[in-house]
């Protein structure tokens, strides 16, 4: 007999199992109640708004081929959260073993770099360009980060996700959460450093 | 409190609520407010990533994903049952080879046999006796009184 989630209501649990037996109208009922969800992590941990709905469906497809798989152990938005950020993973890590060749003028290459960013910090903290300098900065900063770093804090700085629901989609205990978070921002915030200090 | 223990606490707790402690330090050490300053400035950063729009799903997504997943279904069910299919081809023809191959290997049996191996060896022992005798032309047999057929050795007359 396998564990039941209360959590889960009866009617999403009926979908769960007809999509196990194959039923793709089934599983589209799942997908309208989490495509949002599976949207913004997506985009926050791919961060290319042209990109997300390609590979939001090749994330549903790869759930749908998969979900014979789930056990109803967690709930079905974690391990649907689970299958996204290990798609998103193995994109980044493809993306990063073969950077994209793109034509840029050498004025917007420097105007797009960290430091040239770092020299329009000046403006007073609420002002909404100090605010999109820092965005940009902070995404461009990710964008060099380790990819194990970049998918911790985007789940915890921009999902919001505790610590304990990052333990149960990356399948880590809370205290290696902990540990993993620490040491990314401890990353950053160096790298941060390194760029203002102008090394 | 030393500053390196000061900057691992303000890591750890994010954008919380700093304690006192903390506090005191920051307010008489310039290096670890200027530490803290940095690590507000990602902070913030991180906010203002976060508070930007999530694309939404264009019109009919969930549509056209169940439409690909039913095609690829169906597809699926066709894949399986090509590939039983073949599965079966490939064992039927390997069967068919492996009793050919049986077949030419192994000595056959039964009431149509051919020569069997040791058949075969004493024919060639047999062979090999001939070739002892000595062949004379046929004047030389008839002057010793021996113009008749060399005897078999294997046979019955020769022993005689």
């Amino acid at each position: 007999m396998e564990p039941y989630r209360a959590e889960q209501d009866p009617q999403e649990l009926a979908w769960i199992r007809s999509a196990q037996q194959g039923d793709g109208e089934a599983f589209g009922h799942l997908v309208e109640r989490y495509q949002k969800r599976v949207f913004s992590q997506v985009f926050r941990l791919v961060r290319r708004r042209e990109d997300v709905e390609d590979l939001a469906q090749e994330v549903l497809v790869k759930a749908f081929r998969a979900i014979r798989s789930y056990d109803f152990r967690s709930s079905f938005g974690t391990w649907l959260s689970r299958v996204a950020v290990n798609h998103c993973y193995d994109y980044l890590r493809r993306e990063r073993a073969q950077p994209a060749i793109v034509s840029v003028s050498p004025a917007d290459r420097e105007a797009s770099q960290p430091t040239a960013l770092v020299d329009k910090l000046h403006a007073p903290d609420q002002d909404p360009e100090r605010q999109a300098v820092l965005r940009d900065l902070v995404g461009k900063l990710l964008e060099r980060a380790p990819v194990d770093d970049r998918v911790i804090l985007a789940l915890k700085e921009m999902e919001g996700l505790s610590v304990d629901e990052i333990g149960e989609i990356l399948e880590l205990r809370p205290g290696t959460v902990k540990v993993r978070l620490f040491r990314a921002r401890k990353r950053m915030l160096e790298d941060w450093r390194s760029l203002r200090q102008g090394k | 409190m030393r500053c390196k223990d000061v900057q691992t606490m303000l890591i750890e707790n994010g954008g919380g609520e700093r304690p006192a402690a903390l506090r005191e330090h920051m307010a008489i050490c310039a290096s670890c407010q200027a530490y803290a300053n940095d690590l507000e400035s990602l902070q913030a950063g991180f906010r203002a990533l976060a508070a930007l729009s999530v694309p939404e799903p264009s019109w009919g997504f969930a549509a056209r994903l169940v439409r690909r997943l039913n095609d690829l279904e169906q597809g699926g069910r066709a894949a399986d049952f090509l590939e039983q299919v073949g599965r079966r081809v490939v064992y039927a023809a390997g069967l068919l080879t492996l009793l050919l191959l049986l077949a030419l290997v192994l000595p056959a049996s039964g009431p149509l046999r051919g020569p069997t191996t040791s058949e075969l060896y004493w024919a060639q022992a047999d062979t090999g006796t001939l070739t002892n005798y000595t062949i004379l032309p046929d004047e030389a047999l008839e002057g010793r009184g021996l113009n008749s057929p060399a005897p078999n050795p294997g046979s019955s007359e020769g022993k005689q």
